[in-house]
């Protein structure tokens, strides 16, 4: 039996036979190998399962949708926990502690670019929003440099990433990435130069923050592994019913929606399409996985990219939830600003989109 | 072992994956019977003063051990001195 004032490292705990560690290396592995092994067969499993097995006939509303479904779900899954996987283990080699070393003292530009990258590649959760906030601005982080990262994190993450790949493919999930970062990028500048620092809740500054929380020292890669494990459980267990209900509501839309049918609310040339999509978005709270397969169903029916892409990030990035959270923060005004130049960059964005593609 | 007090704190805003971290907790305190302080602390002052910037994170005699994940049952009961 320990006692409790030995050092505690959450990663490597003792006592764990390497035994294990090499059993577990190989089970890993062949999950790996399972898997890769199974999505080559998704879409023709899909088609037997819906046209041979349940007798659906082909090219009905029905068949059609219900083939949609059964090929989607298991590959967006398979995908999703693939790259969640791998993300994880990526992770454990970046802590919102050390992103905020990183970035402590940051000049702009610069910093702004390496807050969106680092961001986008930081473990992040809305409710953490605000201990990150104050933890980075305390330490020196520039308000705008901060506000860069707290676009980025919930904007562009592996969520997103598997959908757009699995959904859209290449093109458009690196469209996406790219102006996620954009906007990132610009509207954390924006903000930097408006020298709206007396708009952060003066509480904040007397905070001191501390030295820095030392969770996941020293780890080994059967620790990276194991993280990468408990990512997979954690993310993809708390996203798959969001990934069915998408994809179920997307099956939906593109089995018995008429072709066209959003070319007149959400096509290229409906001028009010862009704003009016940014301003439903931000009521709504979804995350990536449930309206990702919504919206690439939509755009099967009509709906233009740039029109598109500009909701899924309004959803996506401004949410009511995460404003009421940051107000703990920021005052009225640096919020309003906040929303309304990320909001102005979505809207770029979708222009810009709906204009070149 | 006895002699030492172990103070434990479960730190979040009080979001679905922090109360799930203190059920995790609390859970192997209870079924090990072991005799810690466990409190929950939703306060930004402390996590601050602890230097947690992910939640939700778990601290023992004011150290963090975890941030930003919710630990495995069998993690908190090595962290604890308890398995």
């Amino acid at each position: 039996m320990r006692a409790g004032a030995e050092p505690l490292t959450a990663g490597a705990l003792p006592g764990r036979p390497q035994a294990g560690r090499r059993r577990d290396l190989l089970l890993t592995a062949a999950v790996l190998a399972a898997g890769a092994a199974a999505y080559t067969q998704l879409q023709p499993l899909a088609g037997l399962l819906a046209y041979e097995i349940a007798g659906l006939p082909r090219g009905s509303h029905l068949g059609s949708a219900v083939e949609f479904f059964l090929y989607e779900v298991p590959k967006v899954l398979l995908l999703l926990t693939a790259v969640v996987f791998a993300v994880g283990i990526l992770r454990s080699f970046l802590t919102p502690e050390r992103a905020r070393r990183l970035l402590a003292g940051r000049r702009e530009v610069s910093g702004n670019v390496l807050a969106a990258l680092v961001g986008s590649a930081t473990p992040f959760c809305s409710c953490s929003a605000v201990p990150l906030f104050i933890g980075f601005v305390t330490a020196g982080v520039p308000l705008g440099v901060t506000l860069s990262f707290l676009i980025a994190a919930p904007m562009v993450n592996e969520v997103a990433l598997v959908l757009l790949l699995g959904l859209f493919g290449w093109k458009v999930a690196a469209l996406y990435v790219a102006a996620g970062l954009a906007i990132a990028v610009g509207a954390g500048w924006v903000i930097g130069r408006l020298r709206l620092e007396r708009h952060v809740e003066a509480w904040v500054w007397q905070i001191d923050s501390g030295g820095g929380a030392a969770d996941g020292q020293a780890k080994s890669w059967a620790d990276r592994l194991a993280d990468g494990r408990a990512a997979v459980r954690d993310i993809v267990g708390r996203v798959w019913p969001f990934v069915v209900i998408g994809i179920a509501a997307g099956a939906g839309i593109h089995g018995y929606v008429p072709m066209n049918f959003m070319a007149a609310f959400m096509g290229r040339d409906v001028w009010w399409a862009v704003p009016a999509a940014v301003v439903l978005g931000v009521p709504m709270y979804s995350n990536a996985a449930g309206i990702i397969p919504i919206v690439q169903a939509l755009l099967g029916k009509g709906a233009a990219l740039g029109t598109s892409l500009a909701f899924m990030m309004s959803v996506i990035a401004l949410s009511l939830p995460e404003i009421i959270i940051l107000r703990k923060v920021l005052r009225p005004p640096l919020i309003a600003t906040f929303v309304a130049v990320v909001a102005a960059g979505i809207l770029f964005v979708g222009y810009l989109f709906n204009l070149v593609i | 072992m006895f002699g030492e007090h172990m103070k434990v704190e479960v730190l979040g805003p009080g979001c679905g994956r922090c109360r799930e971290a203190f059920r995790v907790v609390q859970h192997v305190v209870e079924q090990e019977g072991l005799d810690v302080e466990l409190v929950k602390d939703e306060s930004i002052e402390r996590m601050m003063a602890l230097g947690l910037m992910a939640t939700p994170g778990l601290a023992v005699n004011g150290k963090v051990v975890v941030s930003g994940r919710i630990p495995k049952a069998e993690e908190v009961r090595q962290l604890l001195g308890a398995a």
